[in-house]
């Protein structure tokens, strides 16, 4: 999941978003 | 067991339904579009799913979840090019769905699940554009891609 911050993400529960978007190029038959 | 053709067939045409439409085909549509019998089509829709890391809803023959895409309704609403038709399975699949859409704006709104403010994240292809806030983080309580056992596509 997606957190505000990672003072939620604590509070909800080893990063920043971009880290994990850069996560697939699925589309091949 | 089914043949691997079968199976790379299965897969292409839901995921083709999935990016064009947002939803997966029924098995009888799966059947019918892949020129295949109806029983074999919903035996296909199982074994695709014990494949991958999607799943039908429990009890039925229905695809609940697809990745990136969910089927069922998520907290992570997905527009591309400002149409809002898509779900994604979850936050990190939510990441990936830009491949699917080449030369397309992607636009990813959440309620963050501490405090349900809004969230967004907007990206194409070549670059993430927007993270808002800033400050935002993903987490994950399990580990990615599963024990090498259980994996998908093993």
């Amino acid at each position: 999941n997606l957190f505000r911050s990672e003072e939620h993400a604590r509070s909800w529960y080893a990063r920043p978003v971009a880290e994990w978007a850069d996560f697939f190029k699925r589309v091949r038959p | 067991m089914l043949a691997p053709d079968a199976l790379d067939r299965g897969y292409s045409e839901i995921m083709r339904s999935c990016i064009a439409t947002g939803q997966a085909p029924h098995f009888t549509e799966l059947a019918a579009s892949l020129g295949i019998p109806v029983p074999e089509a919903r035996a296909l829709v199982h074994e695709l799913v014990s494949l991958t890391p999607g799943w039908v809803h429990p009890g039925t023959d229905l695809l609940a979840s697809f990745p990136p895409f969910n089927l069922q309704p998520t907290q992570y609403r997905v527009s591309v090019d400002g149409e809002q038709r898509w779900f994604a399975q979850c936050g990190f699949e939510a990441l990936a769905i830009r491949w699917l859409f080449p030369g397309q704006q992607v636009r990813i709104e959440a309620p963050c699940l501490c405090c349900g403010e809004s969230m967004v994240v907007e990206m194409n292809d070549t670059a993430i554009t927007t993270i808002e806030p800033e400050a935002m983080v993903g987490y994950t309580s399990s580990e990615i891609g599963g024990d090498p056992a259980t994996r998908p596509f093993r």
